[in-house]
């Protein structure tokens, strides 16, 4: 089977001042549809660079990406934001969601874009059906200010999930969520990758976090140190019910 | 319809930031308000002007009885007969023509008598005493084709009595239809008096509003009764100026006088004669001819000899103000002597000087609308330019989530085009109301056409066109990766 994400040779070179700081080193990996990669490794390592060129945000200095199939590392603006559009969900840390704006907002933002042009009505139904896959569907109506950020970061997720991308890129979507409210978050993530088989990079520095993935992919110094499939999986369901009962 | 989704992300960027948008609005409702209540003053004193214009009577010729400008009586029966050759156009047989010359006239000859100028004088040209115009020469100059309106007129001077006090004025008989000629004048109470009640010589006033205030005061006097010659009087109205030019003061042959019916003055002050006979023509370019027709038209009623003087003048108000201006008599004597249809020159000259006027106002006002709105629009791209700042990490969620470079330029560009219009509107309500309050409080006119609405409208959406472009352009080219890191 074809991979959904594909990287041959990819390099990132930045200039700093005078130094030329290589964050990536001729990476090729894939990433095989269903997957639950988690990218790992130290600050400055590439990890981010990857998720950033991954993501279509950035463009690599030289190397292929392929998405489903397609070269989408040399595209124009318009094409890679229709590919951001349509095939990429980012989940992000700081949430990025629109401030002063309802969850259901929020999450129909992507309709808003892109090629399709979809009725109010439609937007509406469809991302009240996404708020209620992540369980929010009863906070539609509350501002971003309004909710707890484990609630920021799942309407993150709906938003991400909107468009039924091919890949969800989550970049430390814990890092700013307590320790319960981060295995909630992982466990919508082992959710989506069981029940409806939604790929999944996530970037983390911690092992922990990482941990959930089906795969670990480390990195250091703009390498790939190993790519392994994860024996130790946690799963985050399990660990839940652990938790003394908290109304939510 | 389906409204473009940059509009519908514009409108909800708005509303989530809604106290900056409206501050931005209310900074171009003030200035769009500003720039259409200065066009709507500044064409309001235009009209003003121009209206002022028309009423000092463009369209308007005086019959007055008598003729000053004929210094020549009717020769004696003992009038020496010669011979002369001069002023062949008067005659068929220059040779043959006879002048009646009076002894009087010969320079070199020294009388024992007073000669009839020292005898008369000016009487003889008939201001006041000679009075020769009847009102059947009114009714007959009513009759003569592109004539609007014919008012006859009497003028004394009278003391008006109410109660106790009194007040010395004009009093003019007149015609009902006055108010009809006299165009910048405005009723602050009641009306003029009816053609009913001038055929019926009822003993109606009106005032003007310099003797009300004298007499009564801020009272309503409609209604009340003053005395003119010990008779009384029912007042039917009060006038004033409707013009801001015109301001009514004591002394003026306007506001301070009293009107009655002609006719009610002529039974009671035992008179048959009037003293002028105001026409007004349908046209301005009709004055001309309606002198020349009334000229032989009186005379033959006058019965007046092919070489006798005039017993009445007509003059037209070009000619009037000729008199009245700085030229010197002799010399604005001899233009309307000397220029046929002189009205229409002056007429041409005043269209033409307003045409001029007309066209710098304008031009001054379009200045200083340019002007506000220039600051308007900088505002508004202030506005934006400091929202693209601040905006920059929405703009990248709003990139991440594959909003094109062409996508965020719309929203921006549609959002300053909402600010800029819905401001515009408001503005336009505001300028609307603010220079019908200033036209009602101050008295000044004010002139609002759908032109320059119209106008208005179209420059604040121009602005925000123009204006938020650069910010928008600025906005979309921030790339996302960067806008994303953005604290």
């Amino acid at each position: 089977m074809e991979p959904v994400i594909s990287v041959r040779n990819l390099t990132k070179t930045y200039h700093v001042g005078e130094h030329q700081v290589n964050a990536l080193r001729s990476i090729s990996m894939d990433v095989h549809k269903g997957e639950f990669v988690s990218v790992i490794g130290p600050s400055g390592s590439g990890k981010s660079t990857l998720m950033h060129i991954l993501g279509c945000l950035d463009q690599p200095t030289s190397g292929q990406y392929f998405l489903d199939g397609r070269d989408v590392s040399r595209l124009s603006d318009d094409d890679i934001s229709l590919v951001r559009n349509e095939q990429i969900g980012f989940v992000f840390q700081g949430f990025n969601l629109l401030t002063r704006t309802s969850a259901l907002e929020n999450v129909e933002l992507p309709l808003l874009y892109g090629k399709s042009n979809i009725s109010a009505a439609e937007r509406k139904k469809r991302a009240m059906a996404a708020l209620d896959s992540v369980g929010l569907g009863a906070r539609y109506d509350h501002h971003t200010n309004q909710l707890s950020g484990g609630q920021q970061q799942r309407v993150a997720i709906a938003r991400a999930l909107l468009n039924n991308p091919s890949i969800l890129l989550a970049d430390e979507p814990t890092g700013n969520l307590d320790s319960k409210t981060s295995i909630e978050v992982m466990d919508i993530f082992q959710a989506l990758q069981r029940d409806r088989g939604i790929t999944i990079v996530l970037i983390t520095h911690e092992m922990d976090v990482a941990a959930y993935g089906s795969r670990i992919v480390s990195f250091k110094d703009g390498n790939i140190l190993s790519d392994v499939s994860n024996e130790s999986r946690r799963h985050a369901g399990g660990e839940l019910q652990e938790f003394p009962a908290v109304v939510n | 319809m389906q409204l473009p989704n940059s509009l519908v992300i514009a409108t909800k960027a708005l509303r989530r930031n809604k106290m900056q948008t409206a501050l931005t609005m209310i900074g171009m409702m003030i200035g769009v308000a500003t720039v259409l209540t200065m066009i709507a003053l500044g064409t309001g004193a235009q009209n003003a002007i121009q209206d002022q214009v028309k009423a000092a009577g463009m369209n308007m010729l005086v019959v007055t009885a008598g003729n000053y400008q004929v210094k020549k009586e009717k020769p004696p029966d003992d009038a020496i007969e010669m011979s002369q050759r001069r002023n062949p156009e008067k005659g068929m047989r220059p040779h043959l023509q006879f002048v009646m010359f009076h002894p009087e006239d010969d320079p070199f000859a020294v009388h024992d008598h007073p000669v009839a100028k020292q005898r008369l004088g000016d009487s003889e040209a008939g201001l006041g005493a000679a009075a020769t115009l009847s009102l059947d020469d009114a009714a007959m100059i009513r009759a003569v084709p592109g004539v609007q309106y014919a008012v006859e007129g009497i003028h004394e001077n009278v003391h008006v009595g109410y109660g106790d006090t009194r007040w010395f004025t004009r009093v003019h008989g007149d015609g009902s239809s006055l108010p009809e000629v006299r165009r910048s004048w405005k009723f602050v109470h009641g009306g003029f008096y009816s053609e009913r009640q001038e055929r019926n010589k009822e003993q109606v006033i009106v005032l003007g509003s310099v003797v009300a205030e004298k007499l009564f005061g801020a009272d309503n006097p409609v209604g009340r009764t003053v005395t003119l010659w010990k008779q009384p009087f029912k007042v039917e109205g009060v006038v004033t100026s409707s013009s801001w030019m015109v301001v009514p003061e004591a002394g003026d042959d306007q506001f301070d006088a009293v009107y009655i019916p002609v006719t009610t003055m002529q039974s009671l002050l035992n008179l048959s004669k009037l003293n002028d006979i105001t026409v007004t023509t349908k046209s301005t370019g009709d004055v001309s001819r309606v002198a020349k027709t009334i000229t032989p038209m009186l005379r033959q009623r006058h019965n007046i000899g092919a070489n006798q003087a005039d017993d009445f003048t007509v003059t037209t108000q070009a000619s009037k103000s000729l008199m009245k201006g700085s030229l010197r008599p002799d010399v604005a004597q001899a233009v309307i002597g000397n220029v046929s249809g002189l009205e229409k020159v002056t007429l041409d000259q005043l269209g033409k000087t307003l045409d001029r006027s007309s066209r710098t106002m304008t031009a001054l006002l379009g200045g200083i609308a340019t002007v506000s709105l220039i600051v308007g629009g900088i505002g508004i791209m202030n506005i934006m330019m400091l929202s693209v700042t601040e905006r920059t990490r929405e703009i990248g969620i709003r990139r991440s989530v594959g909003a094109r470079e062409h996508e965020v330029l719309m929203q921006f560009i549609y959002e300053s085009v909402i600010l800029s219009v819905v401001g515009g509107l408001l503005g336009i309500v505001i300028g609307v109301i603010a220079s019908s309050a200033i036209s009602h409080s101050v008295q000044w006119s004010t002139s609002i056409s759908p032109m320059a609405i119209a106008l208005s409208f179209g420059v604040s959406a121009a602005v925000g066109i123009f204006f938020g472009y650069y910010p928008a352009r600025e906005a979309s080219r921030v790339a996302p990766l960067k806008s994303l890191r953005f604290e």
